[in-house]
């Protein structure tokens, strides 16, 4: 099946979701959940075939004149990612049909419409090889999570964080493209296989740099990074199987897939490796401390998320094969174990209605099935064997050991290992295994559905540590071989023997136990310092949201103020200003034609009546009067084109001026006829010299436009054209409906727009009066 | 306005100014004219008949919704653009119909449509403003 049918699926699939999950009620999950699933076979079916770095591409044409491609790729690691997203998409969709059950239909119907069409947007995301395609569904995947993230839009502090992850992700989005488009222009395509294969002509072009730090904001912002690691703890208003989706196995992800896909392209930039490995890092460092110092179940969980998007990211930053297999085998682990957790965490909370890991305790009983697989989960993410998470973490050591990158990198992977054991107790033993839980304190149980998902992804950590070859052959060799661009032989068993990175495993494992009986005293010491927050929290986001806030106040407070006059001087003023530079600038300069040669009567007459009249209109203190002599100059300018050969132009000019001192008189009919003078001599005169220097200013390029050669190619293609093509011997009014008939289009529309904005607005003001 | 000459007057420049408006339309193709000016010349029958008689009058001979006049004549407009897409792949490029000397097609109806949302949009600029007016 091609890859483009998929996409399409997916993309239709989720367009008649909400209205039939809305007829099916409470089997809305279950049913809706073929879509994925179904999806996940496909893509199985397609991938099977691909041996080493092989890919399986498809050409798809969008915009051809602009070069611009849909093509789409689908190698081992886009094979991976699709398997993940389509496989945790379906038990998310069960899930969320299970955890919306309560709730009223057309929201749980809504919700599975957002997260299948977000499903969607990562799929096209993995699948794009042309690099404006990635872009519009990376967009996309952000647009669709601000909402799923604001989704109980009640909420204030959910609207808060859909608006902050909105304005990072799509923000890094923006420089993204900026580092699109240039590649694209350096290398002449926007296809990413093109890119990762010609990592010379990327290092040799002098937009290396600025591509590289493009790239990098746009990834490091999906994927919460340090400095912009805020926003995905912020967006645990999610309702949980949404968090559970987004932020452990998928979108913020997908920022990690751009690095990965990028680490080829950028295979001859030593600084590209350097920042991943420093930043990523950092991100490790800064998410560790912070995730001890929470105590909300879903606020640790997303902690030790931002702290696992940085151990890949500088796994992405390690040199070596061993790396590649590293972060594609901790990808799978990570995804499998955390998107359990959050489940459990939904579960636990939904059950209980508290959101504390302080509150929760002793659910085992209550809830017996997410206990076991929080069980498993716990075990995974502290790296033990049996679980995949042990294979994966041996590699993450080895592929440290083997690029020899210094202690920075070595230290932040295994205090960040520390830390994840110490998360693993902290989420699983207390809330499910330790103390009891009160009396009544549950009163939701939990259902097929809702644990469906959890004991799945749990079982399979397990049973992919135990039997790894079920996931290394099919999945993990050809996603490691298409990192590095040639086969890679991968071979991973649980006992690797008595190691340097079985050493690393149990030196974390002692920390982390140490750090998981530390931690309710590290938890006041912590929660308590303030300083910390503000250093490592929103804080900087914060400042800057309110600063560019009051600035537009402050501007609207100067521009806007309410009187016409300060528009119109705004306007004005502006309008002069940019002229006048490029007159001034103008190449070549400027020359004005002074002669008096080819001097005619009759248009200077109506000139010499037009400046009287304007002249007048300034002196005028009665209203009408001055309409009057404003409506002079627009007719004498209108006699001027019908002088000049411009029948349509006049007739036009003829009506509007009519209309505008109908329109005009309509307003002056509710004036006084000689309104009290209310501007100062000095604003009188300041309102002379704009209107004088617009005057000069228009009169300056007018001359210089004379002056310049006429250049009369179009005149001739339209007067050459009009009659054979367009059968109409009006050059003017065939360019208007035929030629450049689409501008047209978008000029009415606008007419049209206005003019319903002033019906709107007046008639606010005419329902305040008295009817009449 | 209470001008007995100017509204018995009015009726018959409405008249006038709208046949003529049309007949600008029309001829647009070939002469000077079309259905920007045209629909400026309507609209200007119209806002007469509002200064004269009030706005209700001007009202009830505009018979529809000003805004709906202005949303046909951008349907209309982009209906006339759909035929071009079928056969000439291209967005409003026009289908012709010619008989002899004569030619037309949906450019006509292009320019109809520019007709209207003009009318349309200047109409609900008159209708509102005069509206403002008390009632003397």
């Amino acid at each position: 099946m091609p890859l483009s049918a998929i996409l399409w699926i997916s993309f239709l699939g989720s367009a008649l979701a909400r209205p039939l999950a809305l007829r099916l009620g409470q089997r809305a999950g279950w049913v809706l959940a073929i879509l994925p699933a179904s999806l996940f076979g496909l893509l199985w079916i397609a991938g099977s075939g691909l041996e080493g770095a092989g890919a399986i591409v498809e050409e798809v044409a969008w915009v051809p004149s602009l070069g611009i491609t849909l093509d789409l790729r689908l190698d081992g690691f886009s094979r991976l990612f699709g398997l993940m997203i389509t496989g945790i998409g379906t038990l998310v969709t069960i899930y969320a049909g299970a955890y919306f059950a309560d709730k009223p239909a057309h929201k749980g119907a809504s919700f599975l419409a957002l997260i299948l069409l977000f499903m969607s947007a990562m799929l096209g995301t993995v699948l794009s090889d042309s690099l404006i395609g990635l872009y519009v569904f990376w967009e996309l995947t952000s647009l669709v999570s601000f909402l799923l993230i604001g989704f109980d839009s009640y909420k204030a502090s959910a609207r808060k964080a859909a608006l902050q992850s909105l304005i990072v992700t799509a923000g890094g989005g923006l420089a993204l493209f900026a580092g699109i488009l240039l590649i694209g222009m350096e290398l002449g395509s926007f296809s990413l296989s093109n890119a990762m294969q010609n990592s010379a002509a990327l290092a040799a072009s002098p937009w290396c740099g600025t591509i590289m730090v493009l790239v990098l904001l746009g990834a490091f912002t999906k994927s919460a990074q340090v400095p912009f690691h805020f926003w995905l703890p912020n967006a645990m208003e999610a309702p949980t199987p949404a968090s559970a989706y987004l932020h452990s196995a998928t979108m913020v992800k997908l920022g990690v897939y751009l690095l990965a896909r990028f680490d080829l392209a950028f295979a001859q930039v030593p600084a590209f490796g350097t920042a991943l490995i420093v930043f990523g890092g950092l991100t490790v460092l800064v998410a560790s401390v912070r995730a001890l110092s929470r105590t909300g179940y879903k606020a640790v969980l997303a902690q030790s998320t931002v702290s696992s998007l940085g151990v890949l990211v500088l796994l992405i930053g390690l040199e070596g094969p061993v790396a590649a297999t590293a972060t594609v085998g901790f990808m799978l682990a990570h995804a499998l174990y955390k998107a359990t957790l959050f489940f459990c965490a939904g579960t636990a909370i939904h059950a209980t209605g508290r959101t504390s890991l302080v509150e929760i305790n002793g659910l085992r009983r209550a809830l017996p099935v997410t206990a076991v697989a929080a069980a498993l989960a716990a075990v995974a993410m502290a790296g033990l064997p049996p679980t995949f998470s042990f294979i994966a973490k041996e590699y993450l050591f080895e592929a440290q050991l083997e690029s020899g990158s210094g202690w920075f990198a070595l230290v932040a992977l295994v205090l960040g290992s520390a830390v994840f054991v110490a998360i693993a107790g902290i989420v699983s033993l207390r809330p499910f295994f330790l103390g009891r839980s009160r009396e009544g304190a549950v009163h939701h149980g939990e259902t097929p559905g809702l644990f469906l998902g959890p004991a799945v992804l749990a079982t399979l950590g397990l049973l992919l540590g135990l039997l790894p070859g079920l996931a290394v052959a099919p999945l993990l060799g050809p996603a490691a071989s298409a990192l590095v661009g040639q086969a890679l032989p991968v071979s991973p068993a649980l006992w690797h023997g008595l190691t340097p990175m079985l050493g690393l495993s149990a030196l974390a494992v002692l920390l982390g136990l140490a750090l998981y009986l530390l931690w309710p005293r590290l938890l006041a010491r912590l929660a308590h310092l303030d300083w910390l927050d503000r250093l490592l929290g929103d804080a900087g986001y914060n400042h800057a949201f309110e600063g560019v806030l009051a600035l537009a106040r402050r501007c609207t407070l100067v521009l806007q103020n309410g009187d016409q006059r300060r528009y119109t001087a705004t306007v004005v003023g502006a309008t002069l200003l940019v002229t006048a530079v490029g007159l001034v600038l103008a190449a070549p300069p400027l020359a004005i034609d002074l002669s008096l040669e080819g001097l005619r009567l009759a248009p200077a007459v109506v000139v010499g009546l037009m400046v009287a009249a304007g002249f007048a209109a300034t002196r005028m203190r009665s209203l009408p009067a001055a309409l009057v002599a404003v409506g002079i100059v627009g007719f004498g300018s209108a006699l001027l084109f019908l002088l000049n050969g411009a029948p349509d132009l006049a007739m036009t000019q003829f009506s509007v001026e009519a209309l505008l001192v109908v329109i005009l008189a309509a307003l002056l009919l509710q004036l006084p006829i000689r309104p009290p003078s209310t501007r100062s001599a000095g604003e009188r005169r300041v309102d002379a010299l704009l209107a004088g220097g617009f005057g000069l200013v228009t009169f300056a390029a007018l001359a210089a436009m004379t002056a310049a050669p006429l250049d009369l190619r179009l005149t001739e293609f339209f007067a050459a054209r009009s009659y054979p093509e367009a059968f109409g011997r009006n050059v003017v009014n065939v360019i208007l409906v035929d030629f450049r008939a689409i501008d047209t289009l978008g000029e009415i529309a606008v007419v049209a727009f206005a003019a319903m904005a002033v019906w709107g607005l007046l008639a606010r003001r005419a329902k305040g009066k008295e009817p009449t | 306005m209470n001008s007995l000459i100017l509204s018995a007057f009015s009726r018959f420049l409405f008249a006038l100014m709208l046949v003529v408006s049309l007949y600008i339309l029309y001829r647009g193709h070939n002469d000077p004219g079309g259905g920007f000016v045209g629909g400026l010349m309507a609209a200007a029958g119209f806002a007469i008949l509002a200064m004269a008689d009030g706005v209700q009058a001007a009202r009830r001979m505009v018979r529809v919704h000003p805004v709906a006049l202005m949303g046909a004549g951008l349907v209309l407009a982009l209906l006339s653009g759909l035929p071009g897409l079928v056969n000439r792949g291209s967005f409003l490029a026009h289908w012709w119909f010619h008989a002899g000397d004569f030619h037309s097609g949906t450019a006509l109806a292009f320019d109809i449509g520019v007709y209207l949302a003009v009318l349309g949009g200047i109409l609900a600029l008159i209708l509102r403003f005069y509206e403002e007016q008390p009632e003397a």
